[in-house]
């Protein structure tokens, strides 16, 4: 009975270490997988240019980012913890398929872009950063292929809803045609594009289509320019408003905005699974000393004659409880290792049914429950010990 | 350990080896279970106590082997006075002067009969299996050393309860009935190990509601009512006077 009740306690603990270490060390990246958590977009409508030191006046009306500075995102302080980035550049286009045409917004991004990092104090094999969208939208649900080759030019992920409305599926052609300047009545420029693969998230972007970015950038003539740029940025104890600030101090004309609601969300699951863990395991401890303590008040009832007789026969009372502390020492030792085993397959459970993931065998797991089963084993046997101390001798003669 | 002397008893005997002096036990209750006791038995002495069930001579078994303290009174043991003393105090002396021999046996059942004497041994500081082997051939148990006590008869068990009360060598043997659960034949065995015992200089304190046993002792003493109501040494009819 005892042995049960420290091996469900060490089971439940190290069913919830387990998962928490196997599964919690992942779990910015589960939560990354509700894509980007900060946006940069230009500041303001001036940028001052010039030398260090010389001002050479400003340009006015700037409403992109510089597709050359993104770099600077991964040269941060918290540059281990942007996890990717992808720049977007959005336009309205004309989208024509066969007979079907509509207008559509074409967005130009990374897909698989490898791009350099020129900071001399990295190591070579980190001076290379390799992005895309799947980065920052790793929920897009795709049918088909992703587009692969940063350097494709004809490919296209065409979103669910223009996909439908134009009757087009992976390996159709299709056609765009952007109008540059105002009133439609300025020069026209027109690709033809293959749709790759069809994206379907349930938001905005089942109404756009994505191309690479210099697709997107010679359509519209703005070449080496980007709208927004959606940074995946994610730690548990870094705020994103810190990495944020330290975007804006690489790169000053742009301001980072925090999604606030998916980071709170984020760091609230966090803190309640961590909040029930430690419930579950208060109470699978004190259910646990509990048991062992029902267990072992009633063996000391039980063997009262017999501690009787130790001490009659010259047993100090150090050692009447030396022997029932030993008993309880073993027995968490042995309900800890079998309630580990046993964790361990509940942990699995739990990875598998929860997070849909196996969790691998943590031995530092292993080293903190043993020692938390002996602990409360003979945290929960002090009483009945001292209760077998109390036993008098004199029972053994008085034949109580 | 460095207990007082307590040699000046008001009793005329040389040397006791146990002395009580106006020993008085009063338990929770309020029950007095021993009045005003005042007993000296010498060394080498068989001492048998008779009286009828409550009269006090299990209270009195307990005192002298110092499973109990008194109320009141003075207790010597081995010279040396015990009175007032803690529980570790007097579970030392015990350990290293008296011997139990229990009606009921009370052997520990998931032990052999080696580990039942030797257990005697391990609390006394010195195992040694040889030599417990040796105390159970000498009580004609050489055969059952590795015998439960479930599988012992009542008189084995028994004699292993003697072999384990005399491992250590104590000057004092209580026995509580020793024979009391035992056909006669058995019993008879047991008597004559105890008698062995006495003859080797042991004292012995021997409770017994057999008046053939009496006759085997040097001396016997009948409480009544927690008094010592007579004495054969003296003749006398109350208190040992």
């Amino acid at each position: 009975m005892a042995i049960v009740s420290v091996l469900m306690a060490s089971a439940v603990i190290t069913a919830l270490f387990t998962v928490s270490l196997g599964v919690g060390d992942n779990i910015a990246q589960e939560f990354s997988k509700y894509g980007a958590n900060l946006i940069l977009e230009p500041q303001s409508s001036t940028i001052p240019i010039g030398l260090p030191g010389v001002t050479m006046g400003s340009v006015t009306e700037q409403r992109f980012i510089n597709e050359s500075d993104l770099w600077l995102i991964k040269t941060i302080p918290w540059k281990v913890n942007v996890r990717g980035f992808a720049p977007f550049l959005y336009q309205v286009v004309n989208v024509s398929h066969g007979s079907n045409a509509q207008e559509a917004v074409l967005a130009g991004t990374y897909f698989n872009k490898t791009i350099s990092i020129h900071d001399p104090t990295l190591p070579p094999d980190q001076q290379l950063f390799t992005t895309g969208v799947a980065d920052v939208s790793p929920w897009w649900k795709v049918t088909g292929d992703w587009i692969k080759d940063q350097n494709d030019t004809t490919s296209a992920m065409v979103g669910s809803k223009v996909a439908q409305t134009l009757g087009l599926s992976p390996g159709d052609s299709f056609r765009v045609s952007y109008a540059r300047g105002q009133n439609n009545t300025a020069e026209t420029n027109a690709t033809g594009l293959k749709v790759r693969g069809i994206v379907e998230t349930g938001g905005a972007e089942d109404n756009q289509i994505f191309v690479n970015l210099p697709v997107a950038q010679e359509l519209s003539g703005r070449l080496g320019k980007v709208d927004t740029v959606q940074v995946s940025a994610l730690c548990i104890r870094c705020p994103v408003e810190e990495i944020a600030a330290s975007i804006k101090e690489k790169i000053p004309y742009v301001q980072g905005t925090s999604i606030k609601q998916l980071t709170n969300a984020e760091m609230g699951m966090l803190g309640k699974y961590q909040s029930m863990m430690a419930l579950i395991t208060a109470i699978a401890l004190i259910a646990s000393m509990l048991g062992i303590f029902t267990t072992m008040t009633a063996n000391v009832v039980d063997r009262r004659r017999e501690i009787g007789l130790m001490k009659s026969i010259g047993a100090e009372n150090r050692s009447i409880a030396s022997l029932f502390l030993t008993e309880a020492a073993i027995t968490g030792l042995i309900g800890g290792v079998i309630g580990f085993g046993v964790g361990i397959g509940l942990a699995q459970f739990i990875g598998l049914s929860v997070f849909s993931t196996t969790v691998s065998l943590r031995w530092e797991v292993l080293a903190a429950a043993i020692p938390i089963s002996i602990g409360v084993s003979l945290l929960a046997s002090a009483l009945p010990v001292k209760r077998a101390t109390a036993v008098e001798p004199a029972i053994v003669l008085r034949g109580e | 350990m460095n207990l007082p002397s307590c040699c000046e008893v008001n009793d005329k005997m040389a040397d006791p080896i146990i002395s009580l002096n106006d020993v008085t036990k009063v338990y929770d209750g309020g029950t007095r279970a021993l009045n005003e006791v005042t007993l000296s038995v010498k060394r080498e002495e068989w001492t048998t106590i008779m009286g009828p069930s409550g009269s006090g001579k299990t209270t009195l078994l307990n005192i002298i082997g110092c499973l109990d303290a008194p109320t009141s009174g003075t207790v010597c043991i081995a010279g040396k006075d015990v009175t007032g003393v803690s529980q570790a105090v007097l579970t030392k002396l015990r350990r290293e002067n008296v011997g139990l021999i229990f009606q009921q046996y009370h052997l520990v059942p998931y032990l052999t009969a080696l580990e039942n004497v030797m257990i005697a041994q391990y609390y006394h500081g010195n195992t040694d299996e040889a030599k417990a082997e040796e105390a159970l051939k000498g009580v004609g148990l050489g055969h059952r050393l590795e015998h439960l006590p479930a599988h012992l008869s009542g008189g084995e068990q028994q004699r292993v309860c003697i072999a384990r009360a005399l491992i250590n060598d104590p000057a004092i043997l209580l026995a509580d009935e020793p024979t009391g659960n035992l056909d006669q034949n058995n019993g008879k065995i047991v008597l004559e190990l105890i008698r062995r015992l006495h003859e080797e200089g042991r004292a012995i304190i021997l409770v017994t509601h057999n008046p053939d046993i009496i006759k085997l002792g040097d001396r016997t003493i009948r409480i009544v009512d927690g008094t010592v109501e007579w004495d054969s040494t003296s003749g006398g009819t109350a208190n040992g006077e």
